[in-house]
C-alpha cells in the first residue's frame, strides 16, 4: 500500500495535480477554470527552466 | 543486514558483473543472449552506486543532512519546495531521459554491440552519474544557481560568457538533429506522418479539456490522450490503406521539415497551456510506460544479438556516420553515457526541489544511472535485428545506393546478407513502403523495438502497430524537446536581447515573443534544412556535431566541479571529475579535428567543400560544409578558452599563489524534524 501511495504521489507531482492543489490552499481559490488559468500562468514562468533532455 | 552476508552478496554481484562483462566482450562469431547486456549492467550500476557513488557522498562532497537546502530555506510553494525524493527522482528522470539514449546507441551499432555497450557502462559510472551528481549538489549549495551563473562566479567572466554560448549553441543544433530524426523517421510514411500529425489536435483538445472542463484533472487527461493517441495510430493504418486520403500525408522530406519549422515556431508562440503543456504531459505518460514495458519485454523475450560485437566499420568507414571507433563512438553516444545537457538540469528546475542533502545521491547518480538503462535496452533494440536489416535501414541513399537491389548488393558486399526482397516484406510487415534509407536511428529503433514486442504479444499480426507505436513514442519525444527547447531558446535570447533594448526582454510583448522566436526557430531550421539537402543523409554531418557540442557542455560542467573541488580539497579528490574531463577534452577535441581537418570527405567538413567545390556541386551545400566547419572551430575555441582559464586557476591555488574561495551560500541548520531527515 505505502508503495502505490508513494507511485501515487509521484504521478501527481509530476503531472502537476499536487501543485494545482497547493496553488489553490495558498491563493485561497476553489478549484475551477478561473483558479487552473491563473496557476497555468503563475506555472508560465517556471516552465522558462523546464528544460527537456535529449 | 550482518557486513559478513553484505559481503557475501556483493561479492556475487560483483563476480556475475565480470562473468556477464567477460562473456559480451569475448565471444566472436557467435550470438548471445541480451540478457547477457542486461546482467552486465545492472552489476555494473549496483556496484557504481553503492561504492563509487557513496566515496563520493562521503568524502568528496560530504553531503551533510543537517545542513538546511535551498528548498527549505526559500520555500515559496512554486520553484523552491521541499519535495519527496521519489518524486524528484521522477521528475529529473522525465526531464533527462528524451530521445538521445534511444537514438545514440542505435547509430553507435555500426561499430558492433561492444564499443557502445562499454562506453555506456564506464562512461556513466565514472562520467554521466558524477557529473549530474556533482553539479546537484554544487548548485544545492548555491541557492540552486544555474551552470551559467556558477561558471561565471567559480571560473570567471570567461567561464560564464562560453558556458552561455556553448548552451545556446546546443540548443540550435539539438533541435535541428531532433527535427531532422523525425523527417527520416516520417518521410514517404502516410501512417507515421498521420499518427503524429494527429497529436497536435490531441495537445490542443487535452488543453481545453483541462482547462475548460476538468481543471487540474492532468492523469485523467493524459490518460484520455493517451487512448486518443492510441486511437490515430489504429486511424493510420486505415488512412496508409485509403489512396485518397494516403496522398495528403505522404509527404517528401522537404516538406516534412518546412511543416515541423511552422510548428516549432507555432509551439514557441502559442499560450503554453494550449500546445506545450499538454504535450509535455502525455510525452511523460507515453515515455514512463513504454520503458517499463521494453524493459519487461527485453527481460521476458531475452532476445538473442545478431549484430557481432565488432564489425568492420571500427575503421571508420561506416555507413551510418563516417570516423572510427575512437573518438566517433563517444561522441555518438552521449546521453547514456555522459551528456553535458543534464547539467542544465541538475542546475534548473532539480536543485530546487531536494528536500536533504543526502537525497542528492539517490536523484543525481541514480536518475542517471536509469537513463543508461534505457540506453543498453536500445543497444538491445538495434542489435537484435540482422546486420543486414540494420545497415539497410540506416545507410543513405548516396552511400548505398538509390534503388532496393542495388543498396541490397552493395550491403551484402560489405559482408552483411540482405535481400530487396526480404525488406520489401520487413517494410510491408510495419506498414511502410520502404525501409531502405531511413536514416536518423529512430525507424531502426522502432523495427527493433517492434520485433521484440510482437514476439510475445500478438505475433507478426501486430508489428505493423508495434513499428507506429514505438515511432509515435521516439517523435512524442523529439516533438516535446522541440517546444521546451525552442521556447527555452527564447526566454534565453530575450534575457540577452533585454539588456540591449528593455521591451525586447519582456516574455509578454508580442513583438518580442514573434521576433525572437522566429530568430531561434530559424537557427536551427538552417541546420535542420541542410540536413535535408545533404546528400549523405544529413545526420552524418549533424550528429556529430550535436555530439560534439553536448560534450563540450559536459567539458564546461565538469571544468566548475573540478574547479569546486580543487578549492575545497586541492588536488586530494580532483581525479574524481578530473579524469572523465580528461577523456571528454580528448574525445571532442579528437573529433572536432577530424570532423574539420580530416582528408576524408565523408568525415571533414572542409574537405567536402573542397570535393564539391572541384566537382562543381552546388554553391549552398560548399558554403553549408564551412559554415560547419566554423561551428566546429568556435565551440572548440570557446571551450579551449575556459579550460585555460580553469587551468589557470587551479595551479594558482594549488602553488598557493591564488585563495581558495569558492561561492558557497552560509551553512544553515535544518528546521525539518528529525523524522524528516
Amino acid at each position: 500500500m505505502k508503495f502505490l501511495r508513494l507511485i501515487r504521489a509521484v504521478l501527481r507531482e509530476l503531472f502537476d495535480e499536487a501543485a494545482y492543489e497547493r496553488f489553490c490552499i495558498r491563493s485561497g481559490f476553489g478549484v475551477g477554470p478561473e483558479s487552473y488559468a491563473k496557476f497555468i500562468n503563475e506555472n508560465a514562468s517556471s516552465t522558462r527552466s523546464k528544460l527537456r533532455c535529449c | 543486514m550482518k557486513s559478513g552476508v553484505r559481503f557475501i552478496l556483493w561479492t556475487a554481484v560483483a563476480l556475475l558483473g565480470a562473468l556477464a562483462l567477460a562473456t559480451i566482450a569475448l565471444h566472436r562469431g557467435e550470438q548471445i543472449n541480451a540478457l547477457w547486456l542486461v546482467a552486465a549492467a545492472v552489476c555494473t550500476y549496483a556496484l557504481g552506486y553503492r561504492f563509487y557513488s557513496g566515496f563520493i557522498a562521503a568524502k568528496v562532497l560530504a553531503l551533510d543532512p543537517q545542513r538546511a537546502t535551498p528548498a527549505e530555506r526559500l520555500d515559496n510553494g512554486r520553484d523552491f519546495l521541499p519535495t519527496n525524493k521519489w518524486v524528484v527522482f521522477g521528475h529529473h528522470f522525465a526531464a533527462i531521459a528524451g530521445p538521445g539514449p534511444l537514438v545514440g546507441p542505435v547509430l553507435a551499432a555500426q561499430f558492433g554491440y561492444l564499443p557502445g555497450t562499454l562506453w555506456i557502462l564506464v562512461g556513466a559510472v565514472f562520467g554521466g552519474c558524477v557529473q549530474d551528481f556533482v553539479i546537484l549538489l554544487f548548485s544545492v549549495r548555491r541557492d540552486g544557481k544555474s551552470l551559467t551563473e556558477m561558471a561565471k562566479a567559480e571560473i570567471g567572466r570567461v567561464g560564464g560568457i562560453v558556458a552561455y554560448a556553448s548552451v545556446i549553441s546546443i540548443l540550435v543544433i539539438l533541435l535541428a538533429v531532433c527535427a531532422l530524426i523525425v523527417v527520416n523517421a516520417l518521410k514517404q510514411s502516410p501512417w507515421g506522418t498521420f499518427t503524429i500529425a494527429m497529436t497536435i489536435p490531441i495537445a490542443f483538445l487535452m488543453g481545453v479539456y483541462l482547462r475548460r472542463m476538468r481543471p487540474g484533472r492532468v492523469l485523467e487527461t493524459s490518460a484520455i490522450g493517451f487512448v486518443l493517441v492510441l486511437a490515430a495510430i489504429w486511424g493510420g493504418q486505415w488512412v496508409s490503406q485509403t489512396q485518397a486520403i494516403a496522398k495528403y500525408f505522404t509527404m517528401a522530406a522537404p516538406a516534412l521539415a518546412i511543416a515541423l519549422i511552422v510548428y516549432g515556431f507555432a509551439a514557441s508562440a502559442l499560450p503554453v497551456w494550449l500546445l506545450l503543456a499538454p504535450r509535455d504531459y502525455l510525452s511523460t505518460f507515453v515515455k514512463l510506460g513504454t520503458i517499463g514495458l521494453l524493459a519487461l519485454g527485453i527481460v521476458v523475450m531475452h532476445p538473442a544479438l545478431h549484430m557481432p560485437a565488432l564489425t568492420k566499420f571500427i575503421d571508420g568507414t561506416g555507413p551510418v556516420f563516417a570516423g572510427k571507433v575512437f573518438p566517433f563512438a563517444f561522441i555518438t553516444v552521449a546521453c547514456g553515457a555522459i551528456s553535458g545537457f543534464h547539467s542544465l538540469i541538475s542546475s534548473g528546475t532539480t536543485p530546487k526541489l531536494i528536500r536533504r542533502e543526502t537525497e542528492i545521491r539517490l536523484v543525481g547518480y541514480g536518475a542517471m544511472v536509469a537513463e543508461s538503462m534505457v540506453a543498453i535496452m536500445a543497444t538491445v533494440a538495434a542489435c537484435v535485428l540482422e546486420p543486414g536489416t540494420y545497415f539497410a535501414i540506416n545507410s543513405p541513399a548516396g552511400i548505398a545506393g538509390q534503388l532496393p537491389e542495388k543498396a541490397a548488393s552493395t550491403i551484402s558486399a560489405w559482408g552483411f546478407p540482405v535481400t530487396a526482397a526480404g525488406m520489401q516484406a520487413l517494410a510491408q510487415s510495419v506498414g511502410e513502403q520502404t525501409l531502405f534509407n531511413r536514416t536518423g536511428g529512430a525507424p531502426a529503433f522502432a523495427v527493433g523495438m517492434a520485433h521484440i514486442f510482437s514476439s510475445s504479444l500478438g505475433g507478426q499480426a501486430v508489428m505493423a502497430l508495434w513499428y507506429h507505436f514505438a515511432l509515435m513514442f521516439e517523435a512524442l519525444f523529439i516533438l516535446t524537446v522541440l517546444d521546451a527547447g525552442t521556447r527555452v531558446g527564447r526566454f534565453m535570447v530575450q534575457d540577452t536581447l533585454g539588456h540591449a533594448w528593455k521591451p525586447l526582454g519582456r516574455t509578454s510583448w508580442y513583438p518580442s515573443v514573434l521576433a525572437t522566436s522566429g530568430l531561434i526557430v530559424f537557427a536551427w531550421g538552417y541546420f535542420l534544412w541542410q540536413g535535408v539537402r545533404d546528400p549523405l543523409g544529413g545526420i552524418n554531418s549533424l550528429w556529430p556535431l550535436f555530439g560534439i557540442a553536448n560534450q563540450l557542455l559536459a567539458t564546461v560542467a565538469l571544468c566548475v566541479a573540478t574547479s569546486i573541488i580543487v578549492k575545497t580539497h586541492r588536488a586530494k579528490y580532483m581525479l574524481v571529475t578530473l579524469a572523465p574531463l580528461a577523456w571528454l577534452v580528448a574525445v571532442t577535441f579528437a573529433a572536432s579535428w577530424h570532423k574539420i581537418f580530416d582528408p576524408d570527405p565523408r568525415i571533414g567538413f572542409l574537405a567536402q567543400a573542397r570535393k564539391l567545390a572541384l566537382s562543381g556541386g552546388s554553391s549552398r551545400l560548399i558554403f553549408n560544409n564551412r559554415l560547419d566547419a566554423v561551428v566546429t572551430g568556435a565551440l572548440i575555441v570557446m571551450v579551449g578558452l575556459i579550460l585555460l582559464e580553469s587551468l589557470r586557476q587551479w595551479f594558482g591555488i594549488l602553488s598557493g599563489k591564488k585563495a581558495a574561495q569558492t561561492k558557497e551560500s552560509p551553512f544553515v541548520l535544518t528546521r525539518l524534524a528529525k523524522e524528516q531527515v
